[in-house]
């Protein structure tokens, strides 16, 4: 079948590689006419896909999640029938399957076709394959290589490059040159004080002190007298 | 005479309606301080975890620095209106000493202001959000303030949703990945607090989990604290040296 499966771009999902899952679309009208097929999903790590021989029956221990990737390297999950994806596709629904998303059978040996969360990031493909009874009616080609999300260490984010905003520049500058300022005026006056502001302002009210002159009644009375 | 004594008077008039101003400059500062420090946004957790809270420190020196230039701009008034050389000087040192403690809180509000980038915020989160360890009490604290602040602001993580599929974190310990790809708390939640839809927002469909990130809203309240202590506390210093510059040349001026 000329179908290759591929991770969903409509719509924009956040989610569409995280690190043990990813999205791909559902493949509506691609098996037209396959109504008693079974439909299966393979997902291989990327190298085994050449290899994979499309006779292997899922639930059996050579295509056990469980066992994956190691030493089987490519399982067989999310089996449905045709009515599962009905065609033509209604307008405005989202149909998408999510590859990695029960958690629950992740470990559970008797749960072979479990679609538990991926290993590792990649890179892995996928394709679906229609089979009947234990015979493959028709496959489509492999996806491209798809790469999961890889997480790193919270100790590589580098808080250290905050540069100094010009705002603080401008505080710490004048408020240094005020400060400065100040106590330079300050000493200034304390040591030269007084002369210094001589000029324009003693501010107490300046008692003038006046020499009188004193006269003595008698000197002058004497002269007046003789004549 | 006349004339130095109209001088004597504007001179006099002026620090005594500086003073006012700066009196009531000191109760303006103590009551923003008083308002910052009450945490009104409920941020300060976030920020004790950063070891960066000193924008708080610098409010609560801004308290007494306001009661203290209330005080003393009282003491001032008295000082001008007797021409008394003494009190005058305890005023002038004591400013001083007051400025030299304003500034020190300006500086400090405005270089930590620049030190909470996001990736301060971000590298916090990882590591403290839904931190299983019992023996760390703080982080407790800091998963209910994030909880409070992505449920408030309908925002996700830092930067956003990403933040959590891009580095490993404490949260990743203990919840997987395919389970929870970000904290249930980005899903858009229902009034019984239960996501309107888990499966929507665990693939991140619009519309059903918070896809901005919560950055906006944690630097816009801290922001408003630093620059408010920081440029009001400049302001007020301004004004408060040209008081101080009148004062000593009033100071020098009076006879002994």
């Amino acid at each position: 079948l000329r179908y290759r499966p591929a991770l969903t771009k409509k719509p924009l999902l956040e989610g569409v590689t995280t690190a043990s899952t990813f999205v791909v679309d559902q493949p509506r009208c691609v098996f037209t006419g396959y109504d008693n097929a079974v439909i299966w999903l393979v997902v291989a790590l990327d190298k085994a896909a050449s290899t994979f021989n499309n006779s292997a029956r899922p639930g059996t221990d050579e295509t056990a999640f469980q066992r994956f990737p190691n030493p089987v390297r490519a399982y067989m999950t999310l089996n449905t029938t045709l009515g599962s994806y009905p065609c033509p596709k209604p307008e405005g629904d989202i149909t998408v399957l999510r590859v990695g998303s029960e958690t629950s059978c992740a470990q559970d040996a008797t749960r072979p076709t479990c679609n538990g969360p991926l290993p590792g990031p990649g890179p892995y493909r996928v394709k679906f394959l229609a089979l009947e009874g234990s015979v493959p009616v028709a496959e489509t080609n492999w996806s491209v290589p798809i790469t999961l999300r890889k997480a790193k260490p919270p100790s590589s984010i580098s808080t250290t490059g905050s540069r100094h905003s010009a705002d603080m520049v401008v505080i710490t500058t004048i408020l240094s040159i005020l400060f400065a300022i100040l106590l330079a005026g300050l000493v200034a006056t304390l040591f030269w004080g007084s002369d210094s502001c001589s000029g324009s302002s003693t501010f107490s009210k300046p008692e003038s002190v006046t020499v009188r002159r004193y006269n003595t009644h008698h000197v002058y009375d004497q002269p007046a007298a003789r004549l | 005479m006349a004339k130095s004594d109209d001088c004597a008077h504007i001179l006099q008039g002026l620090l005594v309606f500086g003073n006012v101003v700066i009196g009531m400059c000191g109760i303006a500062l103590t009551a923003e301080c008083i308002y910052f420090v009450s945490n009104p946004h409920g941020l300060y957790p976030l920020l004790k975890a950063t070891e960066h809270s000193d924008i708080y420190a610098a409010a609560w020196i801004g308290i007494f620095v306001g009661l203290a230039l209330f005080a003393l701009s009282i003491l001032g008034i008295i000082g001008v209106i007797r021409a008394s050389r003494t009190l005058l000087m305890v005023y002038i040192i004591l400013m001083l000493i007051t400025f030299a403690f304003e500034m020190a809180s300006c500086i400090t509000a405005a270089t930590h202001r620049d030190s909470l980038t996001p990736q301060l915020f971000l590298k916090e989160m990882l590591e403290r959000y839904q931190n299983s360890d019992p023996a760390n009490n703080s982080d407790s604290e800091v998963t209910k303030t994030w909880d409070k602040l992505m449920l408030q602001n309908h925002c996700c993580g830092v930067l956003g949703p990403s933040d959590w599929q891009e580095y490993t974190s404490a949260f990743r310990l203990t919840h997987s990945d395919a389970d929870y790809p970000w904290p249930r708390t980005c899903c858009v939640l229902d009034a019984q607090g239960l996501p309107v839809n888990l499966d929507g927002c665990k693939l991140g469909v619009p519309g059903y989990y918070n896809s901005n990130g919560c950055y906006d809203a944690i630097s816009g309240p801290v922001n408003t604290h630093a620059w408010g202590v920081a440029w009001f506390g400049f302001a007020i210093l301004c004004w408060t040296f040209c008081v101080l510059l009148g004062t000593i040349f009033y100071w020098s001026g009076i006879e002994y």
